[in-house]
C-alpha cells in the first residue's frame, strides 16, 4: 500500500487542525479530529479503506482514552498518533497481511501508534516554541495599541508553526513510512522475539490508558467497585457498551438522588419535604 | 447612560474564545492571547476613549490557563465585570478582575479536567467504540455530532451563565449540588470505563503445563477466567494504576516498564501472540 502525495497532504492538513494547540480550536480540533477513533474515520476516508481505518482507530483509542493535558504537559501528541500513527499502522497491517479486526492486528496497530505518538511530543513542544515568536509580536501590538493585530496573531500566524511542526513532518513521515515499514518487515520477522514483544506490548499498552483514567476517578479503594462492576457487566455478563452505559446511568441517577437527599435534608425541615412530595 | 453589552459583541467574544483559546499556545503564556481576543470585542464596544481601551486590554495581559470548555464561565464572568467597570462601579478594578481570574482558573481547571476530559469524553468515546465494533463508521459519527453539540452549547451556556450570574455561576459548580452531580457522573464514568476495558483490552497468557503425553493439563488462561473473566486484564490495569497513582510514575515510564515486562514475558513463554505467516 502506497500513500500518494495528495493523500499525504490531506493527512498533513488534518494534523495542523487536530494537534493540541491546533488550528481547529480545541473542541473541533483536539477533542474531535485528534481523537484516534475519529482519526481512524478520517484516515480511512483519505486512504480509501474505511473499515481498516476505524478498526485501527478503535484499537489506538483505548490507549488514549483519557489523554488529559493538565497545565499543558503532554505525554503523547494526538496529531502524531492520529495522522502519522494510524496511516502507518494501516500500511503495516496491509504489508504484514494482518486483518485489522484480529487481536494481532490491533496489537500491531497499538504499538505502532504509541511509538509514533510518544516521539510526536517533540512536535508539540516545537509548535509551542515557535508560537513564542508570534506572541512576542503580540506584546508589541498591545503596546502600540494595534489591538486588531491580535486576531492575526492568535488565529492566523500559528498556521506557520503548524506548517513547520505538523504539516511537513506528517507529509514526510507518511511518504517515507511505507518504505520504512517494508524495511522493518525484512529486518524483523514476525515470529522473532522482537516482533513478539512488540505485539505483546501492544496488548498491554491500553492498560496504561485505562489506568490514567482511573487515576482521575479512584480516590479511595471503594471507588474501584464501579469500575469492576462495569468490567463484570461486559466480561462476565456479555453486555455491550451502549447497554452498559444505560445500566451505569441508572446507578448514577440513584447515587445523585441519595446525595441530594443528604444535601437538602439538614437545610429543609420535614414540612417542606412533604410539600415537595405533593 | 448605563452601558450594556450588546448580544452581538457578547456572541463575538464567545466565538473568539470558543475557537481561539488555544490556537496560539505557548508554554509561557498558554491561553493569554485567546483571552485577549475574547475580550477585544467587548472592550471595543464599552469604551470609545483610547486610553480607557488600553487600560482595559492591559488587564487581560496577565497569564491565563484553565480547562477551556468549562473555563468559558470565567470569560463570561469577566465580561460582566468589565461591563460593571465601564459603568464606573467602584469596587471593580484591574485587581479584582485579575484576582478573580487567578482564583478561578485553578479550581475550574481541576473540575474541568476530571469532568470534561476525564469523564464526559471517555464515556462518549466508550459508547462510540461500542457502536464502531467491526469497523462501522457509525460510532465515530455519533461522537463527532454528540461531542460537538455538547461542547458548543455547553460552552455557550457556561459563558452566558457567567455573564448573567457573575461569581454565583461558580457556586453551582463547587457547591453541594454540583458536588453530588460530579460524584454521580464520575460513578457513571467508572462503570462505563470498566465495560470499555473488558471489551477492548485483552491481556492473555499462553502459559500451559504439559503432562507426559504432551497434552496440556493446566491452561493458565482458562483457570484465571474461571476465577474472574478477564482477571489478567483487570490485574494489569490495577498494577498500572498503582504505579502511577501511588508510586507517582509517569505514563511514559510505565509504558517503558511494560516493554520490559512484555520482553521477559515472551522469553519465559508467559506471553505469546501466536503469530505465523
Amino acid at each position: 500500500m502506497e500513500i500518494s502525495w495528495l493523500q499525504a497532504i490531506l493527512l498533513g492538513l488534518c494534523a495542523c487542525l487536530s494537534s493540541m494547540p491546533g488550528m481547529g480550536g480545541s473542541s473541533i480540533g483536539n477533542y474531535t479530529l485528534g481523537r484516534p477513533l475519529i482519526g481512524g474515520l478520517v484516515c480511512g476516508l483519505i486512504l480509501g479503506d474505511l473499515t481498516t481505518g476505524i478498526l485501527v482507530g478503535c484499537a489506538m483509542q483505548v490507549v488514549y482514552i483519557a489523554l488529559v493535558t493538565p497545565g499543558g504537559t503532554v505525554s503523547a501528541d494526538v496529531r502524531a498518533v492520529s495522522y502519522i500513527g494510524i496511516p502507518l499502522a494501516m500500511v503495516a497491517l496491509k504489508s504484514y497481511g494482518l486483518g485489522a479486526d484480529t487481536t494481532e492486528g490491533a496489537a500491531l496497530a497499538t504499538s505502532f501508534g504509541t511509538m509514533v505518538g510518544t516521539l510526536g511530543t517533540v512536535l508539540f513542544y516545537g509548535t509551542a516554541t515557535i508560537n513564542l515568536v508570534w506572541q512576542h509580536m503580540g506584546w508589541k501590538a498591545v503596546e502600540n495599541r494595534q489591538y486588531h493585530k491580535l486576531y492575526l496573531i492568535d488565529m492566523g500566524l500559528p498556521w506557520i508553526s503548524h506548517l513547520i511542526c505538523s504539516f511537513i513532518p506528517t507529509v514526510i513521515m507518511c511518504k517515507l513510512g511505507a518504505n520504512v515499514v517494508e524495511m522493518i518487515k525484512t529486518v524483523l520477522p514476525m515470529d522473532g522475539i522482537a516482533m513478539m514483544t512488540l505485539f505483546t506490548v501492544g496488548s498491554l499498552l491500553p492498560c496504561v490508558g485505562i489506568a490514567i483514567l482511573l487515576k482521575q476517578i479512584v480516590k479511595k479503594t471503594s471507588d474501584f467497585v464501579p469500575f469492576l462492576f462495569g468490567f463484570v457487566l461486559a466480561a462476565s455478563m456479555g453486555i455491550n457498551l451502549v447497554s452498559a452505559t444505560v445500566v451505569a446511568g441508572m446507578f448514577a441517577i440513584i447515587n445523585y438522588k441519595i446525595k441530594m437527599l443528604a444535601v437538602t435534608r439538614p437545610a429543609a425541615g420535614d414540612d417542606e419535604d412533604e410539600e415537595e412530595d405533593i | 447612560m448605563e452601558k450594556k453589552l450588546s448580544k452581538k459583541a457578547l456572541s463575538k467574544s464567545f466565538h473568539n474564545w470558543y475557537y481561539g483559546h488555544l490556537t496560539c499556545f505557548s508554554q509561557e503564556h498558554m491561553q493569554t492571547f485567546g483571552y485577549l481576543c475574547a475580550m477585544l470585542p467587548l472592550v471595543e464596544e464599552l469604551y470609545t476613549d483610547e486610553e480607557e481601551k488600553a487600560k482595559a486590554m492591559n488587564t487581560y495581559t496577565a497569564f491565563f490557563n484553565t480547562e477551556p470548555q468549562l473555563g468559558s464561565v470565567i470569560v463570561g464572568i469577566t465580561a460582566g465585570l468589565e461591563e460593571a467597570r465601564a459603568n464606573g462601579q467602584e469596587d471593580v478594578d484591574e485587581e479584582t478582575i485579575n484576582g478573580l481570574r487567578a482564583g478561578l482558573m485553578g479550581p475550574i481547571a481541576g473540575i474541568g479536567d476530571s469532568l470534561v476530559v476525564g469523564t464526559v469524553i471517555p464515556i462518549l468515546l466508550g459508547i462510540a467504540m461500542g457502536m464502531s465494533t467491526g469497523g462501522s463508521p457509525l460510532g465515530a459519527i455519533f461522537y463527532i455530532i454528540v461531542w460537538n453539540l455538547f461542547a458548543y452549547f455547553g460552552m455557550k451556556f457556561m459563558y452566558f451563565k457567567g455573564y448573567e450570574l457573575g461569581g454565583k455561576a461558580v457556586d453551582f459548580l463547587i457547591g453541594a449540588q454540583g458536588e453530588a452531580l460530579r460524584d454521580s457522573i464520575s460513578m457513571l464514568g467508572g462503570i462505563v470505563i470498566g465495560a470499555v476495558s473488558a471489551t477492548w483490552v485483552s491481556v492473555t497468557t499462553s502459559l500451559q503445563l504439559l503432562n507426559d503425553s504432551g497434552e496440556p493439563y493446566l491452561v493458565l488462561q482458562d483457570k484465571l477466567d474461571q476465577v474472574f473473566p478477564g482477571l489478567l486484564t483487570a490485574v494489569f490495569i490495577i498494577i498500572c494504576w498503582y504505579l502511577m497513582a501511588k508510586k507517582r510514575m509517569s505514563p511514559i515510564k510505565v509504558m517503558l516498564l511494560l516493554v520490559v515486562v512484555a520482553f521477559v514475558g515472551v522469553l519465559v513463554g508467559f506471553f505469546n501472540p501466536g503469530l505465523t505467516y
